[in-house]
């Protein structure tokens, strides 16, 4: 098969493979049934992988996922792990939202008791939880305690009384990412982040009530607690204008290192430095010190949530349940131990709108979790739902413990503006039993459902590919956005 | 082209009718290459309202010994008269091409939204 001079061969039901020339080092391999990949070879999204394929240190494939779609330089969807004696990071490996992810919250309650408490609900939770472009938090950070989010994550949250131990535990590398250094973070960076610390953010960021719809794998749906009927609470923020503020600064550093060493890259949102370099470092330890203040702020906006339930619902803690099912980011670059051609390497693996995902027996998961896998969470649109998954084995052999992270939009914003033709947003939402709370109607329109790739399709692929296992389906039935 | 891109890069967020012209700044976009002085100018330029709260009513430009002074005519948000349409996270250098033709100059840029 070929599309647009790029030679695709389907190499299972699932996986596609680009094989190797001109510059790459490693072929392509990307996870896409026949028909998704029909809309995947519409942008560039391809290319962007054959370009990463250049990078120095890259090992066995570049990787891309069934929600793989252009982003800058490497695509969103797109998994590389490098070398770490020759390989490189690349900050446009990450994005600009650094650690951007997921956590969801499950509770004690069921749908069927809270669906007419729903709107005083969603009202309270789009009301204390912060949202919206420029939104600032409850905290203001002096900058000593900013040096302390940073190197301490959802643990610093911990010693505020914002966090559980249990919080903690069930959050990715618990909550705190080793090797962060605030000096490594600017001055910038740091001002942009003082006042956004537990603030969601605007587009594609929300808060969501959601029932458990359907579930396909009991034993690890009770693992994570979750059941049928019950109402648990979707969290999706990440770095704010801190982390957006440290990729930007380190493509700077990057683009420098690649001219004193004559580095040559396809595109110059490549831009890279070798791990061991002083760039190198410098950028992962202010990589790792953004992934903290993400961790942190969801940590922060999970409390929130907690708090707010509870107040409204004139609940206690013990009778509302809402406890951390997982926490885990999709933009991210860590070093990792990984099997490639049959050694066990230590590796860095550059995740940009993918998910980690361990399987059963991983010794990072949590020991309530260590028998079905890690909790993965792909948020679909706010229309059509979600998915839990839980790692698995065939993602060791295959993406380096990773995994798809949403539906990917097949439509841009300004096409989805315009297809809604005058219609509102609101009313549509309610047709479909979705009460919707915003800051921005612009953005609201953008995230129309129509707008992205139907979920169920690409969480079908991973599952197919043995990468993820389905294990629940959620349904959204309150959204707050920015 | 750059007071033009500036301006595009306030439309994206805000209405700019609604921005009072009571402030002023001026940004300097160094030395080098055109897509890198835009590139300069342009962060600096979403830096004003990320870091400072300050929206752009419109820009102009004068060309210095090799750089371009920008300098924008804006005042700080008022969440009562302003609404911000989207967050853009950065300008990207991502595809930036600035291109000279019979009529001017033209700039594309991509920004992360």
């Amino acid at each position: 098969m070929r599309f647009e001079e790029i030679s695709l061969s389907q190499v299972s039901e699932t996986a596609w493979e680009i094989p190797r020339t001109g510059g790459m080092l490693v072929p392509g391999l990307v996870f896409a049934s026949r028909e998704m990949m029909e809309d995947i070879v519409r942008d560039q999204a391809l290319r962007q992988v054959m370009n990463v394929a250049h990078l120095p240190g890259i090992l066995f494939r570049s990787i891309g996922m069934p929600d793989i779609h252009w982003g800058y330089g490497f695509p969103i969807g797109g998994v590389a792990a490098m070398d770490v004696d020759e390989g490189v990071i690349s900050p446009g490996g990450v994005g600009y939202d650094i650690n951007c992810g997921v956590r969801l919250l499950r509770s004690n309650l069921e749908m069927a008791t809270l669906r007419p408490r729903l709107p005083e609900l969603l009202a309270a939770l789009h009301r204390e939880v912060p949202s919206g472009v420029g939104s600032t938090g409850t905290v203001r950070l002096t900058p000593p305690e900013m040096d302390k989010v940073l190197t301490g994550g959802s643990r610093w949250a911990v010693s505020r009384g914002n966090a559980t131990e249990e919080d903690v535990e069930f959050t990715e590398s618990g909550g705190r990412l080793p090797g962060a250094d605030p000096d490594a973070v600017s001055d910038v960076a740091k001002k942009r982040g003082l006042d956004q610390l537990g603030t969601l953010g605007a587009g594609n960021h929300f808060l969501e009530i959601d029932e458990v719809e359907e579930v396909f794998f009991p034993e690890a749906a009770a693992a994570y607690g979750l059941f049928q009927g019950q109402a648990v609470f979707f969290i999706h923020s990440g770095s704010r204008g801190l982390g957006y503020q440290v990729c930007d600064d380190y493509l700077d550093v990057m683009a420098a290192y690649m001219r004193k060493h004559a580095l040559n890259v396809p595109d110059r949102q490549l831009a890279c430095a070798h791990i061991g370099s002083d760039e190198g470092r410098r950028y992962l330890s202010g990589l790792a010190a953004a992934a903290n203040y993400a961790f942190a702020n969801r940590q922060l906006l999970a409390h929130q949530v907690r708090e707010t339930v509870q107040r409204v619902l004139r609940l206690g803690p013990r009778d509302a349940g809402i406890r951390t099912v997982y926490d885990v980011g999709h933009n991210n670059a860590k070093f990792e131990s990984h099997e490639v051609d049959g050694r066990r390497r230590d590796v860095l693996v550059h995740r940009k709108g993918a998910t980690r995902a361990f399987p059963p027996g991983h010794p990072e998961l949590p020991a309530a979790y260590r028998d079905v896998g890690q909790p993965v969470f792909i948020p679909g649109d706010m229309g059509r739902g979600s998915f839990v998954l839980a790692g698995a084995p065939g993602a060791m052999r295959l993406s380096f413990g990773s995994t798809c992270h949403g539906a990917g939009r097949r439509m841009s914003r300004t096409s989805a503006r315009q297809s809604l033709r005058g219609k509102s947003v609101f009313a549509e939402m309610e047709r479909r039993g979705v009460l919707v709370a915003c800051t921005s109607r612009k953005t609201l329109a953008e995230e129309i459902p129509e707008a992205y790739k139907e979920v169920g399709t690409v969480v079908d692929v991973v599952d197919r590919a043995g990468i993820a296992r389905k294990v629940a389906r959620l349904r959204p039935l309150a959204v707050a956005k920015g | 082209m750059c007071a033009a891109s500036v301006e595009a890069l306030f439309s994206l967020l805000t209405d700019r009718r609604k921005i009072r012209r009571s402030g002023r700044r001026t940004l300097d976009s160094g030395s080098g290459p055109p897509e890198e002085r835009l590139l300069s100018i342009l962060r600096q330029a979403l830096l004003l309202f990320s870091l400072d709260r300050f929206l752009v009513r419109d820009a102009d430009a004068i060309m210095k010994s090799g750089r371009i002074l920008v300098t924008v005519r804006g005042e700080p948000v008022d969440d009562a008269r302003h609404s911000a349409y989207r967050e853009i996270k950065a300008v990207t250098a991502h595809a930036l091409t600035v291109e000279e033709g019979p009529s001017g100059f033209t700039a594309r840029f991509v920004l992360d939204v």
